[in-house]
């Protein structure tokens, strides 16, 4: 197992090394221009747009910004080592091939996903700064997922043809294609506006003295972690009626049933462990999807995560942090399907890794 | 996330609508030009002070985006401008009625300017001093500025140094600037919030990375730096010494709502007391118990860029010596008589009342009536005449001759390409209703909503034919040579992106804003005859002048809003007993 896991992390290595330059790519190609969007005011000289541009290293060659977004050392050709030098830079020029090479510090290589354009702070620690937030909404609304979404299913296949799985088949129908954000909306609509019961917005009231309130936080926790959960509920049911319906005929319940066990020991028992297996597969994604952020629902409800700061940089044109959260949610991908396959190995033991 | 925004807004606000049934009540925007501090007060229930002004409360105020940086000189978005605005001292006070530069407010006592008008003497006012107890003085104005200046600042904000020869500072309470030459519009420039120099190192070298970009120890505006939790909210207390009179309020809270109708139900819910309130939002918040709506014609316009130059040859508008170079003229755009023809094919009203639902009014021109004194109330706007636009056309050798609804002229179509940035919903039912209409008098019309950078791309680029676009915050002085002056005729990067290059414009343009004094008598008359050349010569179809709407609770006393501010006298407001 250990050696398994430590081979896997090995081949993430060429995996993310594509995905950087493929995603680099990508936003190099992507239109816009991040100088642009935060100058397009005629107040603003041109001169000042290009000092901008330079600052930000956008004039140069997009593999050259890549080499510099990757290693964390700018080239430049000429001798720029008197223009570049600071105490943040340390410059050297290379007579042999006419260039100047600055380590500015940082890079992918040495762990560092680079600088906001907007907010000058550190890609990771804005990043590490979302993932309890994030965390908290996506833990929520999967153990929802999974205490309503299980439950439902193995009791639709147990009921099969019953109203009951009629009900619970045309609502996951129909939760699985409704819009989040219409969810959202309309829960914001009717528990925030019109009964003002509940918080519409944000994971905390927001008060002069910030002191951790834990009912508040459950409170505004509620609409947005609902909200999430309405299509893995949708989701987990379908899956685990299916699975629930396969075992269900299979022999060894026949067996159980015939030695006289109570229904209830039987479907929850016998039956659940054996279809929770496909569950499994899904749940590692799952969790990525979890800690990568719920971008639309985490927008409408002003809930400060990684995914709304994502798309907000998305919008914002900030290269380093797209490119940083990318990265971030890749190395997130892998992991999490590794984890997918090592539980699949501990709750199937016919699976062997190897 | 604009897009997701826009694209969230209308469904919350039809859902909202749909909820309630309720019908708008359209405001007309002719009743709200230009408002007055008696009507403000009117508004706000009378011009009585509150007898007795009752101490707490906390102020919570929705914002689309959050700031990025708390420092006056690195910072150049709006979200960081609002906050900054609170901590920050300046140098120039702005009348929120009129918009005219004042010291209300600010830290001049007065100033005054020399004959040639070169240099402008600022007196500070004395005893101010930042929530440490140091004094804010001369020293913090020319720190700030000199720090712009210095080569290891890096931001976009360096023109506001423009034409600015020396500051000195005799004293802790003068401030000398010396001008260059004369800049009319300049003195904006002098605004900027000033940073407490002794808090910074004398060689400006612990600016640019610093927690105090985070977190301002210090303040001299009304309230002081509390907490921030980034993209949640970021809060502010009540400055105890704040030069004006510590506000009653304890606190003021921003809250980071990214998405419209999130905020509009926030509104209603009670737990926002401010919004700016899209047009289609206006029927439910006028629905809202307890709140006012400010209904203001604001400074900023939308209009159709036509360009005039040959989009295959972009060229720059004049040569490093300044010399004109002669433009390849647009095959259909450069002739002044479609121009007129495309002004009067757009019925204004429709589109004003459908489009903008009755948030905007017609334009004549490139200045505001918000800004009276130099605005040409004489010039009339085009007038949707479609009889007198296909005259034009025929006029101009555009005649359909094979029946298929679309001009022709020397085997060319009247075929245009017409773009605006997607997800801006009012622009994109603009366009479709333009290019409707113009079909109606032989134009065909190629419309497309594209990506805003790919958008800005076409359009700086000089390659493209119209582009349906706005201005923002155009300010207080009519001075807008970077639109039309040929010398900002640059392709990639100029604003005069519709190359119009007239020679009487580039030389009224300059006078108007190099009139020693900067009398307004005097400025007037240049600007009302720019008004009347662009006007006539319609290198931009004007639109609609924009209305800003702001709704905000009454459960507080002595909010007086005007057009260009909202908080100037936030420290007098206090929750209503």
């Amino acid at each position: 197992m250990f050696r398994y896991i430590i081979r896997r992390l090995f081949q993430a290595i060429p995996t993310l090394f594509g995905i950087s330059i493929i995603s680099f790519a990508l936003v190099s190609a992507a239109p816009g221009d991040p100088v642009m969007k935060r100058t397009f005011d005629p107040k603003i000289k041109a001169e000042d747009r290009e000092i901008l541009r330079r600052q930000l290293g956008l004039d140069q060659s997009p593999v050259i910004q890549y080499i510099t977004w990757f290693t964390g050392v700018t080239l430049r050709i000429g001798d720029h080592v008197a223009e570049f030098s600071n105490e943040r830079s340390r410059c050297t020029y290379t007579a042999l091939i006419n260039m100047t090479f600055c380590d500015k510090g940082g890079g992918i290589l040495r762990g560092d996903l680079g600088t906001s354009f907007n907010t000058r702070e550190p890609v990771w620690e804005r990043l590490i700064q979302k993932v309890p937030a994030t965390l908290e909404l996506g833990i929520a609304s999967l153990i929802l997922s999974i205490i309503v979404g299980v439950p439902l299913g193995v009791l639709a296949a147990v009921y099969r043809g019953s109203p009951f799985d009629y009900l619970v088949r045309f609502l996951s129908s129909v939760f699985q294609s409704i819009p989040i954000f219409w969810v959202g909306l309309m829960m914001i609509l009717v528990f925030a506006v019109i009964l003002g019961i509940l918080p519409s917005n944000g994971r905390q009231t927001a008060t002069l003295n910030q002191e951790f309130d834990l009912l508040d936080r459950l409170r505004h926790l509620i609409l947005p972690s609902f909200t999430l959960a309405i299509g893995g509920i949708a989701g987990f049911s379908r899956i685990m009626r299916t699975e629930t319906l396969e075992v269900l005929h299979t022999d060894y319940i026949r067996t159980a049933r015939a030695k006289g066990l109570a229904p209830t020991n039987v479907w929850f028992l016998h039956a659940l462990r054996n279809a929770l297996i496909p569950l499994m597969t899904i749940l590692g994604p799952a969790i990525v999807g979890v800690l990568s952020g719920a971008l639309v629902t985490e927008t409408v409800f002003g809930w400060p995560g990684m995914g709304r700061m994502t798309v907000a940089a998305v919008g914002q044109n900030d290269y380093p942090m797209v490119l940083g959260a990318g990265m971030f949610f890749a190395a997130l991908t892998i992991i999490g399907n590794l984890m997918s396959d090592i539980f699949y190995g501990i709750v199937d033991p016919r699976v062997r890794l190897g | 996330m604009k897009k997701m925004i826009s694209w969230l807004s209308p469904v919350v606000a039809g859902a909202l609508i749909l909820a309630g049934c309720v019908q708008p009540t359209p405001i007309d925007p002719s009743t709200v030009a230009a408002p007055t501090k008696e009507a403000a007060q009117e508004a706000s229930g009378g011009a009585a002070a509150p007898a007795e002004a009752q101490a707490g409360g906390i102020w919570r105020r929705a914002s689309i985006a959050d700031a990025e940086l708390l420092n006056p000189i690195l910072s150049s978005e709006s979200a960081s401008s609002a906050v900054n605005a609170m901590l920050f001292p300046g140098l120039i006070g702005q009348d929120p009625f009129s918009g005219e530069f004042t010291p209300d407010g600010s830290m001049s006592e007065s100033w005054e300017v020399s004959e040639d008008g070169l240099t402008w003497t600022f007196k500070l006012r004395d005893g101010v001093t930042w929530s440490d107890g140091d004094p804010v003085d001369a020293a913090d104005f020319k720190y700030t500025y000199d720090a712009i200046a210095d080569e290891k600042i890096e931001t976009p904000r360096k023109s506001v140094l423009e034409g600015i020869e020396s500051i000195e500072t005799p004293d802790p309470l003068t401030v000398v600037v010396k001008f260059s030459e004369v800049r009319c519009d300049g003195l904006g420039n002098l605004g900027l919030g000033w940073l407490p120099s002794h808090l910074y190192a004398a060689d400006f070298s612990d600016i640019m990375e610093n927690d105090y970009n985070e977190a301002p120890p210090v303040s001299a505006g009304p309230f002081v730096f509390n907490t921030w939790t980034r993209d949640d909210n970021l809060t502010l207390t009540r400055n105890e010494s704040y030069w004006e009179g510590a506000p009653n309020m304890e606190g003021m809270i921003y809250k980071v709502v990214p998405d419209p109708g999130a905020q509009l139900a926030q509104l209603q819910a009670g737990e926002i007391d401010i919004m700016g309130v899209q047009p289609n939002q206006l029927a439910t918040a006028q629905t809202i118990a307890d709140t006012e709506i400010f209904n203001f014609q604001d400074d900023g316009y939308d209009y159709i860029a036509l360009n005039l130059a040959n989009p295959e040859n972009p060229q720059a508008g004049q040569d490093d010596s300044g010399n004109l170079i002669e433009q390849e003229p647009h095959p259909i755009l450069s002739d002044v008589n479609v121009r007129k023809a495309i002004a009067h094919s757009l019925d204004y009203q429709t589109i004003i009342d459908q489009v903008y639902l009755g948030q905007g009014y017609q334009i004549p021109a490139n200045v505001l009536p918000a800004v009276p004194w130099a605005f040409n109330d004489a010039l009339e706007p085009y007038a949707y005449d479609l009889d007198g636009a296909k005259q034009l056309l025929e006029e101009a050798g555009w005649v359909d001759s094979d029946g298929d609804g679309v001009r022709e002229k020397d085997g060319n179509k009247l075929s245009l390409a017409l773009v605006t940035n997607a997800g801006n919903t009012t622009r994109e039912d603009l366009g479709a209703l333009v290019q409707d209409q113009l079909t109606q008098v032989g134009f065909e019309i190629d419309f497309q909503a594209i990506d805003f950078g790919v958008m800005v791309e076409q359009m700086l680029g000089q390659t493209y034919d119209m582009v349906i676009i706005g201005w923002t915050g155009v300010g207080t002085d009519p001075n807008d040579d970077a639109f039309w002056h040929t010398k900002f005729d640059t392709p990639g990067s100029g604003f005069n992106f519709v190359s119009y290059h007239n020679p009487e414009i580039d030389a009224l343009l300059d006078t108007g804003v190099t009139v020693p004094g900067c009398s307004t008598e005097e400025r007037a008359p240049t600007y009302k005859q720019i008004q009347e050349i662009i006007h006539a010569d319609v290198p931009y179809v004007f639109i609609s002048g924009g209305v800003g709407n702001t709704a905000y609770t009454t459960k507080w006393q002595g909010i007086e809003p005007g057009p260009w501010a909202f908080y100037y006298n936030v420290h007098q407001w206090s929750l209503s007993q």
